[in-house]
Parts: structure tokens; sequence; C-alpha cells
């Protein structure tokens, strides 16, 4: 894959197409948990951006110039890119908080609970060994590092969007009249179900 | 015993990671599409969980507090490697299928969650059971909606390349339920059937009029 239009088709797929949230089920964690407000939303949006992209740059060099060429990214690459995402987290952390205060307290809290939210384990280690986790089809055999980026910058706009419509959603949701039972949770998974069957209506555009 | 039993029960009633935390959702909601997977899964989670447990139980007093998290991130990943190589041996069609779901259990919240919060701070016993009833309690409920959602969506439920059940011919499936909609639509209407319940057994026993 070549070509400016390649790379905007790569990130549209991965943003819109194929939306990790809404169509894969990866990283629902934050979608119920930080979404009944609007504010963290878009903290946690940004935060996730900033995390995926910094994860997949690391993850694509290490399986690149380490586990590849040595043969032992079958076996080791669970341990080694989560590794690599929480002591990554933990630089960046401690980085912010020294560097940029303002930036930090935008989005310090967010950043612990980024390491585990699978949606970043699973981009990285998309975007190092494409394919494996099948969420965009038209990804090639391997990726160069540009297109592993623009594919992380898709999914993870995509992660965005989708959580901060999420809340805008929610935010109407605390007024609806709903049964006793179904308040709160469950009348969210229903608003979420009814969000995935618009994003579904999506598929197959552009052959993606 | 009754102690043990307890905890053990905790996991599969009144605090179901599922329906009642709301924590490991991706997997369930993912690979619920069709019994046997479904089944499968739970198997898994509940080796990772119930050995993860175990062994962060046993070290609780040598690991230091300040680098807790990356070595139970470390314990988790090895039991899950344990288990994504394994069924690639015994099992491959269902880890065809399964693939890539069996890695992304090291980042189930479920996981690092009841080592964090109950294994850390707890006898070996206890957390056995904690392990055992939290798994037990997630299986049930992924493979009851692996149930509504592939009896529904296909008509029929297939274990091994045999049809189990079916439903009469005249039954058009929507295959909607198969789809990523289905599974949120389905999981919703079981917390509400969850919470009934749990609302109906605390009446019973004429404890907190509501926990919901």
């Amino acid at each position: 894959m070549s070509g400016v239009s390649q790379l905007a088709l790569l990130f549209i797929g991965a943003a819109l197409i194929n939306n990790i949230l809404l169509t894969r089920f990866i990283g629902l964690c934050p979608f119920f948990g930080v979404s009944s407000n609007m504010e963290t939303s878009i903290g946690m949006s940004l935060s996730v951006i900033f995390v995926m992209v910094m994860a997949s740059t690391a993850t694509w060099v290490v399986w690149e110039f380490i586990l590849d060429p040595l043969g032992v990214g079958e076996f080791l690459y669970i341990p080694a890119f989560i590794l690599i995402i929480a002591s990554l987290v933990q630089f960046v952390e401690m980085y912010l908080r020294k560097a940029s205060p303002v930036l930090y307290r935008a989005m310090g809290i967010y950043l612990p609970l980024i390491t585990t939210n699978c949606a970043v384990l699973a981009t990285a280690t998309e975007a190092a060994k494409p394919g494996f986790f099948k969420m965009n089809i038209a990804l090639g055999a391997s990726l160069s590092l540009g297109e592993a980026l623009v594919y992380t910058l898709g999914v993870s706009v995509g992660f965005g969007f989708a959580l901060i419509t999420f809340a805008a959603l929610r935010e109407r949701l605390e007024l609806v009249p709903a049964p006793r039972l179904m308040k709160g949770t469950p009348i969210a998974f229903i608003t979420a179900g009814l969000l995935s069957l618009s994003y579904l209506g999506m598929s197959g555009w552009f052959g993606l | 015993m009754s102690e043990w039993l307890r905890v053990f029960r905790r996991g599969i009633g009144i605090e179901n990671p599922l329906t009642v935390l709301m924590i490991g959702l991706c997997a369930t909601l993912a690979v619920s599409t069709q019994f046997q997977n479904a089944l499968f899964m739970g198997f898994a989670v509940i080796f990772v969980l119930a050995m993860s447990n175990v062994l962060v139980s046993l070290f609780r007093r040598v690991i230091p507090s300040q680098v807790r998290i990356p070595i139970f991130i470390v314990v988790i990943a090895s039991f899950v490697t344990i288990v994504d190589l394994v069924m690639k041996a015994f099992v491959p069609s269902i880890y065809s299928v399964l693939g890539i779901w069996i890695p992304l259990i090291v980042v189930n919240c479920m996981i690092l969650g009841r080592a964090e919060a109950f294994a850390y701070h707890n006898k070996v016993g206890f957390a056995i059971a904690d392990g055992l009833g939290m798994g037990i309690g997630f299986s049930t409920v992924i493979v009851l909606l692996a149930f509504v959602r592939e009896i529904l969506g296909t008509g029929k439920i297939v274990w091994f390349d045999s049809t189990l059940i079916s439903l009469p011919a005249g039954f058009a499936p929507p295959s909607l339920f198969l789809l990523f909609p289905g599974a949120f639509l389905v999981f919703a209407f079981m917390i509400v059937g969850a919470r009934w319940l749990n609302e109906r057994l605390d009446a019973r026993k004429e404890g907190p009029a509501c926990r919901v």
C-alpha cells in the first residue's frame, strides 16, 4: 500500500468502518466506565490517542528489530508488548508530571487506567503484526512505520469519536423515563446496541 | 468452610463480575456468538483466574506494593501464554475463532482486578475460592449469552460439527443476534434479569431491600 489516498482509506477504515469500540468490542470497559460524563470522556479520548500512537511506535520497533529477527515473537509477544506498554505509560506519566503540569492535569488520571486497556494492546499488536486481530481486512501482510502510525491514529480517533458520541447520548439518557430495572446500565447497553447498528451500516464502504 | 463457600458463592451471585460489577465485558460480548466457543473461553478464564489468584496470594508478602501491578501482569501473562499454546495445540478449530481473545485475557480487567482487590490481601484458600467463584460466574453468564445468541441467530446449537438442538424449520433466524448490536441488546436484558433475581433473593432473605 502506498500513496496518500491509500493512507486516507486506511485511516477511514480504522476510524469508522472498523470502529474498534462498536464493531470489534475492544476497549469496552472505559466505554461504559467513563462515558457518563462529557468532560472525562474528552480527557480519556485524548489520552488514548496519545498513548496508542506511542505504544504502537514502540511495539512496531521492538517487533521489527528484536522479536521477529530473533524468532521468539510467537510465544513472547504477549508479555513483551504488555510490558512495553505498561512501562511506557509509566514513563510518560512521570515525564508529563515534570515537564507539562497542564497536560498532566488534563490526562494524568487516565494514564494508569489505559495501561490495562485492551484497545491499546490490540492496536499496538495489530500495528506490529497486522492481520492477527483481523481488525482491518484491508491491512497488508506488514505495515511500514508510517502506515502503522496512520492506522493507529485512525483507530484511536475512532475510539474517541465513538466515546464522545456515546457520552452525549448518555447525558440525555439520564432523563429518560425507563422502567426501574432498566435504569442505568441496561438502557445504556441498548443505546450502545443501536449506535453499533448504525456503525454496521458503514461496513463494506470502499470495499473495506 | 462456610466462609470459603461464602467467598466462592459471591462471584457467582451478588458480585458477579459481568452482570453486577460490569468488568471484563469486551471478551464476553465478542466471544459469545457460539455456545461451544463461549464454553472454552469460560474454561480458559477460570484457569487463568484461579491460577493467577493462587500465585499472587502465595507471594503476597514478597511482592512490594510499589511494583505490584507489573508483577501481576507478568504472572497473568504467563498463564495466558500457557492457555494460548495449549489451545492452539489441542483444539485448533476453537483457537482459530477465539484466537484474538485469548491473548487479550491478559488485559481483562476482571483478572487484574481480582488479583489486586482480593488475592493480594487474602490467604491462598480464599484466593482459590474467589478465583473459582468469579471464573464460574463469568462463564455462566458468557455461556448463557452465547446460548441465546446462537439459538436465536442461527436457529440451532452446534457442538463440533454435530447439531445439538435445532428450532423448528419455520423459524427464520434474525442474524442480527450474531452481529455486534445483538450482543449489546441480549446482554442488556441479561443485566435486567440478574438485577431482578438479586432483588428477589434479597427480598426472600429479608436483607437490604434493593441492592441495585
